[in-house]
């Protein structure tokens, strides 16, 4: 007792114990001072405002800050989850994925299938605040020609928008981008509201890709008020939410856009919510342990670790996604180059429903080609069906001349996710005599080494743009997109490319469905992927979350315009 | 002194130079196109090769160097090749959350480290010293992580005493768990330095002079022993004040603080290049400033140093 007296005495009352003290003070006021520096000067004035009972504010947890909230230049799915609630494209789709009218009410397409006319909504308007501030439109009603300005800004080279390109059947398009035009011929304005859009060619997934959410309508007032650059951080559109407010890595608030032209079957006003915050928290499990305190509403990504737990609870909702995961062969390199057996071989070589139930915690579905669940020429029944088969993969093997086994390197982009299934196809494909040695860069390095086709066997994954087997196997197979366009295996087959190309153009669904049967059949038959996996989405909200759902497309495109909170 | 100071400070900026010189080389030599990774995984080769124009980045290496230099004068760092914000724009909104951080870590490593170092010195072989050397041991040997992790479990989840991530409307509350665990590597250091510095330091002479003296136990250590063994724990706080620039990387990522960590965990995984030659050069001024004014400091612990 005396001794702890003792060490008491000895750090107090004495003249430097007063000035130490005094350091501290002046610390702890220095902190307070600091502290202040973080607020904005409207914020300091301002009251903490209570929630109100009848407030209701959907929080919303997501891993990464958004680098884009413009729209046109939006190109990953963190800037498009936020994107869909402030603006809107002419079309969008429904739960199955059918498109369905938004900003169009109707449409007709010619019988040649190269004009469609789109009949627009009466009474949709412009957000009339943006920050709190006013914006420049005013909250005016959304005609013809802003539809007709929006498309020439998105499409003008100078504006450089990184998916323009999706657009690239309007006719007039070429010239537009060399500027031998003013204005990109194919899209016109017949009365207020009505336009038409000309193709240079039938193009079957035409109105799926207006569905994109790179083509929304923009107020031309705003964009030029802002500039490119600053429109970013101050987005108007006509979506059902306002943007409110973006601190950096921390939350971007919407508020209810209360001049929302949408109304419910009962003829209550859209959105039922009175704002949305997005709280960005980069670690999931730290997001998971915000949920379970209940300072989320919503999280659109349970890590494997909870997935059981998520599993049991009311409002979590996983479903089949538009997409594949894949490791690419290199066809235009040795091993892979002209060795049909080897590839196949690999293919038998893996047991996939073991490497989804152990690895991913059976949160995806065996690919056994390139074409997922879903879509449009997807069939199980096509052969070949790369099952788990170590002797057939071991005979193959010996037909690509490798009876002895192969070694090959797998390069794949950092992150623990893609090591775990490495490691796992690593010891599986050993049992076949493939010798598998892993390397790791990051995602860059990756993709740059991809599109020079420079290494041998990769890891990649592709999620639809838009639900079309032409975003797939156009895109990713077909010998026009080597590089970085999407086909990074080198993969060129002649009747590929024709059946793909006719399948572009056909109007008849029947038809083209036959069309990408037999080509998706081709890409089985000659292998240039490792087919691994297709995609599920999933979303999680708490059981007070009412009408929650996950669009086909997946948890990031889920628009909140009819979710409620009924605490 | 003001001479010094000048001097110093004019020292600093061929260090400052040569740290751009070497973030700029090392940021242009790895491999991945910014352009290319902000068009995602499918790019149109015109429109990357016109974003790279729009970025500069298909100019030689040398003129960008140049154009860096001359704009970096004028604090102009150009702009964030994600979202278009200015550089300093960028920073600057985020100085404030790393700093409180920073600030808060420091003063809870010194407020702990040194009574704790004093009172394990003078009561060496007590298990006051154990346990406080223990806890010293524990403190440089955890790792962030782990420890904000755990932390998280206990005071989030178990007791429900303190908020979850973020920064909530800028209350306090929300930078106390962090800068615990950030202030925790820095708090152990500081506790082993002070006691041994302090046990050098009692053994000396004077002392024993002023023990003979007849002064009594408090002002002899107080007065006469700590100022003298703060002097090489002054330096080592001045080194982990720029440390604990780089421990908030993880801190702030794991409480989803938006400072500086968490920007250049971004920058640097999309490539972008001028906010990570930006935060560097920031890093390094923290760095070159820390030093300073440890260095200022140390003659009011000893005024046998002067600064003329």
């Amino acid at each position: 007792m005396m001794k702890r007296l003792n060490i008491l005495i000895l750090l107090g009352g004495d003249l430097v114990l007063k000035k130490s003290l005094v350091v501290i003070l002046a610390l702890l006021i220095a902190a307070t001072a600091l502290a202040g520096c973080g607020q904005k000067p409207a914020e300091q004035g301002k009251e903490e405002q209570p929630q109100t009972e009848a407030s209701k504010i959907l929080r919303v947890g997501v891993m990464s800050n958004p680098p884009k909230l413009d729209p046109v230049f939006a190109t990953d799915t963190s800037s498009s989850r936020v994107i869909y609630q402030i603006f809107e494209t002419l079309v969008d789709y429904d739960n199955e994925g059918n498109v369905q009218p938004l900003l169009a009410e109707s449409w007709d397409i010619s019988e040649d299938a190269l004009e469609y006319v789109f009949h627009l909504r009466k009474g949709v308007k412009f957000h009339s605040s943006v920050a709190g501030e006013p914006t420049a439109n005013g909250g005016r009603e959304v005609t013809a020609d802003d539809w007709i300005w929006s498309f020439n800004y998105i499409l003008n080279p100078d504006t450089n928008s990184p998916r323009a390109y999706f657009l690239d059947m309007i006719k007039g398009y070429e010239d537009y981008q060399e500027k031998k035009t003013e204005q990109i011929a194919g899209i016109s304005k017949v009365d207020d509201y009505t336009i038409k859009i000309e193709l240079d060619y039938p193009f079957a997934p035409f109105l799926s890709i207006l569905a994109y959410n790179t083509f929304n309508v923009l107020p031309k007032e705003d964009v030029e008020k802002h500039g490119t650059d600053q429109f970013n951080f101050h987005p108007v559109g006509t979506g059902p939410f306002k943007f409110e407010e973006w601190i950096q890595d921390d939350k971007i608030v919407l508020s209810k856009n209360e001049n929302y032209w949408a109304k419910d079957e009962n003829g209550n006003q859209l959105p039922y919510l009175d704002g949305v915050e997005f709280g960005i928290v980069t670690d999931l499990a730290m997001q998971w342990t915000e949920f379970g305190l209940g300072n989320f509403d919503i999280i659109e990504e349970v890590d494997d670790p909870y997935y059981n737990e998520a599993k049991e609870m009311p409002n979590f909702i996983e479903r089949a996604e538009l997409g594949t995961y894949y490791y690419g062969f290199n066809l235009t390199m040795a091993p892979f180059k002209d060795n049909k057996p080897l590839r196949q071989a690999f293919n038998y070589a893996i047991d996939r429903q073991g490497l989804i139930d152990i690895v991913k915690n059976g949160r995806a579905l065996p690919a056994s080609g390139a074409l997922p669940p879903g879509m449009m020429g997807y069939d199980e029944n096509i052969e070949p069906k790369y099952t788990y088969d170590v002797e057939k993969a071991k005979a193959l093997l010996k037909e690509a001349g490798y009876p002895n086994g192969i070694k090959v390197e797998l390069t794949y982009n950092t992150s623990d996710a893609h090591k775990r299934i490495a490691e796992a196809l690593q010891a599986q494909f050993k049992k076949a005599g493939i010798d598998v040695s892993l390397k790791n860069i990051d995602w860059g390095a990756l993709l740059d080494a991809a599109d020079r086709l420079e290494v041998p066997f990769f890891r990649m994954g592709w999620v639809a743009d838009y639900p079309d087997p032409d975003n797939f196997l156009y895109v990713l197979l077909h010998s026009n997109n080597i590089g970085p366009n999407g086909n990074y295996t080198g993969f060129s087959n002649k009747d590929f490319d024709e059946i793909t190309m006719k399948a572009r153009i056909e109007t008849d669904p029947a038809v083209r469905e036959e069309l990408y049967k037999k080509a998706e059949s081709i890409a089985r038959e000659e292998a240039p992927w490792l087919f691994i996996y297709h995609y599920t989405t999933h979303g999680l909200a708490q059981p007070y979350v009412k009408n929650m759902r996950v669009p086909f497309f997946g948890a990031y495109s889920l628009k909140y315009t009819n979710l409620d909170i009924e605490k | 002194m003001l001479n010094y100071v000048i001097r110093r400070l004019v020292g600093a900026i061929p260090v400052l130079i040569g740290v751009i010189a070497v973030v700029f080389i090392l940021t242009t030599i790895v491999p991945g196109d910014p352009a290319r990774i902000m068009m995602g995984q499918r790019g149109n080769p015109e429109t990357i090769a016109k974003i790279r124009h729009e970025m500069g980045l298909d100019k030689p290496l040398s003129i960008q160097f140049l154009d860096f230099m001359k704009n970096a004068l004028t604090l102009n760092l150009g702009k964030s090749y994600r979202n278009n914000m200015t550089v300093v724009e960028a920073i600057t909104t985020r100085i404030p959350v790393t700093f409180k951080l920073a600030f808060f870590a420091i003063v809870i490593a010194i407020l702990v480290g040194v009574p704790l170092g004093i009172i394990s010195a003078v009561k060496q072989y007590s298990w006051i010293d154990y346990g406080a050397m223990f806890f010293a041991i524990l403190g440089i040997s955890a790792p962030v992580f782990w420890v904000a992790l755990l932390s998280v479990v206990l005071f989030c989840v178990i007791l429900g005493w303190i908020p979850g991530t973020g920064t909530g409307n800028g209350e306090l509350i929300y930078y106390v768990l962090p800068s615990i665990v950030l202030g925790l590597r820095p708090a152990a250091l500081i506790a082993r330095l002070t006691r041994s510095s302090m046990l050098e330091i009692v053994r000396q002479d004077y002392i024993r002079t002023a023990r003979a003296k007849g002064l009594s136990e408090r002002v002899v250590i107080m007065r006469h022993a700590l100022r003298n063994a703060l002097i090489p724990v002054v330096t080592v706080i001045g080194i982990e004040v720029a440390s604990l620039l780089s421990g908030v990387v993880i801190t702030e990522q794991i409480f989803s603080l938006p400072g500086i960590g968490r920007l250049s965990v971004e920058a640097l995984t999309n490539r972008d290049f001028p906010v990570i030659r930006g935060v560097v050069l920031f890093m390094a001024f923290i760095f070159v400033l820390a030093n300073l004014i440890v260095d200022l400091s140390y003659p009011f612990f000893d005024p046998r140093i002067k600064y003329d």
